[in-house]
């Protein structure tokens, strides 16, 4: 297992995707950093550096990022199809489902990959503003922008371990289901365009209110979820994880390659 | 008798109710090279996943060594394959680093076997380039190398001469017949009729999903005719000796197989014997293309009336 898994992170970092997305990773924190008109579009001056790493997350998790890590988690398994290369390597004798789940492993740590280093160069960002003690918000706390007074420097930093935990977390679904669709189309293309179309489907579906806690659409945005919803969260995130990981097992097991 | 490499029994296969495959049984031994052929369509290549565990029957089994592939995927360490055209690797790694991917996969696979398999296919000076920029012809040998790493029990090659020039195909060749010889079991699908007829013990004949013929070329390429005054007497006594595997007569000829080809010499002075003229003696060439297309397009008339009387017409 070990030697599938480094394999596969060794194909990780040859994904075209995968450079493409940490090099917009890069810009986005630093278009938020210097944003010269952002007063005038958001009516708010940036006072602290830890509001850039904030800033960054709320505006790439509504699409960006679940985007980002669909397309990454299609493109990991559907570069097999492309490439040709799945048959030749399930005749190997390692066992369909092994190979399956070392991809499934690779792609459900992906997201905390792509999120810690989304932090680490959102602080590299945020640095002209400073890292010290500073009246207001995040962002991320339940009194968002404003705040509640001082907070200070670990306190900030707290909140956004925070959130960018939950959010990593939350987009491990993601790529399972960008996974199990590219199990049954057998493309990244129509792996990544699958799990979008259900990510947007499950968008509209706020429009049945007893359904909306239920979403997985519903859990991305778990990261600026009061701590007590906390628990909902992560048990639901986690039934969604396995069922899409047992399902896309389960259905590569019998397919004909 | 030892355990067959493959054995079939009444194989199909449905893809969305369609029948590609119709109950095929065949076997495989070690050492012994086996030859799919048939006309595109005929369901060579998903025989070749069927037989190799890439793809499930739809009704019948297929057994490796006596296992079954499904069940037991530990049998496949007995086995290289090539089972696309052209074969398959990453693109942007190079022919040696696919190998060494190939070799960790299928585990202890000494460095040493790596060189040896690239010498093997004269890829040795290409070994260091990105698969990428191989050629067709390069990409195919490359994928019998990778077949061969495990020193396999069995090989199992779909078109593995597709897009060959005339040297390689004959290297490819080779090195099968030479496999074959060593006890390697191995399988392949292919259209190049003539190096079949070379070094292949026997032949498939597929049409449309179906074994419509087997045609075994150990005894072909064994087979002799020899033109004299009596044939009936040159079969009943030809007909005694051990060596003689089977008699037959073709106008003023008989036609045998010897089953010890050195026996060969003894043939005209058991003819004197029996006051039988032997006026020539000559090995019977068999010219399997042509006995492949009269097969097929034997086939495909009846098929054809099958489907006219089937609606009702004819």
């Amino acid at each position: 297992m070990v030697q599938l898994l480094t394999m596969e992170i060794s194909k990780v970092l040859r994904l075209n995707s995968v450079r493409f997305g940490l090099l917009i990773l890069v810009v986005f924190p630093l278009l938020w950093s210097y944003a010269p008109g952002i007063f005038k579009v958001y009516g708010f001056y940036l006072v602290s550096g830890f509001q850039v790493p904030a800033l960054s997350l709320l505006s790439s998790m509504e699409f960006l990022l679940p985007l980002l890590v669909a397309i990454v988690s299609s493109e990991l398994l559907g570069m097999e199809f492309t490439h040709g290369t799945l048959p030749t390597i399930l005749l190997r004798p390692v066992g369909r489902s092994q190979w399956l789940l070392a991809k499934v492993l690779i792609v459900a740590l992906f997201p905390f990959l792509i999120l810690l280093f989304f932090l680490a160069v959102s602080m590299v960002a945020g640095l002209p503003y400073g890292y010290e003690a500073f009246v207001g918000g995040t962002g991320l706390g339940a009194t968002g922008l404003l705040g509640d007074g001082l907070l200070a420097p670990g306190g900030a930093f707290r909140e956004l371990l925070r959130a960018y935990g939950m959010a990593a977390f939350s987009l491990v679904p993601v790529s399972l289901l960008a996974i199990l669709f590219t199990v049954v189309l057998k493309s990244s293309a129509g792996g990544a365009l699958a799990t979008m179309s259900v990510l947007v489907v499950m968008q509209l579906l706020v429009v049945f209110p007893w359904l909306e806690p239920y979403l997985l659409t519903t859990q991305l945005s778990a990261y600026i979820t009061p701590d007590a919803r906390m628990g909902w969260v992560v048990t639901l995130v986690a039934l969604y994880c396995t069922a899409f990981a047992a399902v896309s097992v389960v259905l590569f097991e019998r397919k004909d390659f | 008798m030892s355990t067959p490499a493959i054995e079939t029994e009444n194989l199909s296969k449905l893809i969305r109710s369609k029948p590609i495959v119709r109950d095929l049984s065949f076997r495989v031994n070690p050492g012994e090279v086996y030859a799919l052929v048939g006309p595109n369509g005929a369901g060579k290549t998903t025989v070749i996943r069927l037989v190799a565990g890439l793809a499930f029957p739809s009704s019948g089994s297929v057994r490796m060594f006596g296992c079954d592939p499904f069940e037991k995927p530990e049998v496949r360490a007995r086995l290289g394959a090539v089972v696309e055209a052209p074969a398959a690797f990453y693109p942007y790694l190079t022919g040696r680093a696919n190998l060494e991917l190939h070799a960790r996969l299928a585990g202890s696979v000494p460095e040493k076997r790596i060189d040896e398999v690239l010498v093997l296919m004269e890829l040795g000076h290409a070994s260091d380039r990105r698969v990428g920029v191989y050629s067709l012809g390069m990409r195919q040998r490359l994928g019998v190398a990778a077949a061969l790493l495990t020193r396999p029990e069995l090989l199992i090659l779909d078109e593995p001469a597709s897009g060959m020039d005339p040297l390689s195909l004959h290297l490819v060749h080779h090195v099968l017949k030479r496999a074959a010889m060593e006890g390697t079991a191995v399988l392949l699908s292919t259209h190049h009729l003539d190096e079949v007829v070379a070094y292949c013990t026997r032949v498939a004949i597929m049409e449309d999903g179906a074994l419509i013929d087997e045609v075994n070329l150990l005894d072909r390429r064994e087979r002799y005719r020899a033109r004299v005054s009596d044939p009936h007497s040159a079969r009943a006594e030809l007909d005694i000796y051990p060596w003689i595997k089977h008699v037959t007569i073709r106008a003023d000829e008989v036609v045998f197989i010897l089953a010890e080809p050195e026996a060969l010499g003894r043939v005209a002075g058991v003819l004197s014997e029996v006051g039988v003229e032997l006026y020539e003696l000559a090995r019977d060439t068999f010219d399997l293309r042509a006995y492949y297309l009269e097969r097929v397009a034997a086939q495909r008339a009846e098929n054809v009336d099958a489907a006219l009387q089937a609606v009702g017409v004819g």
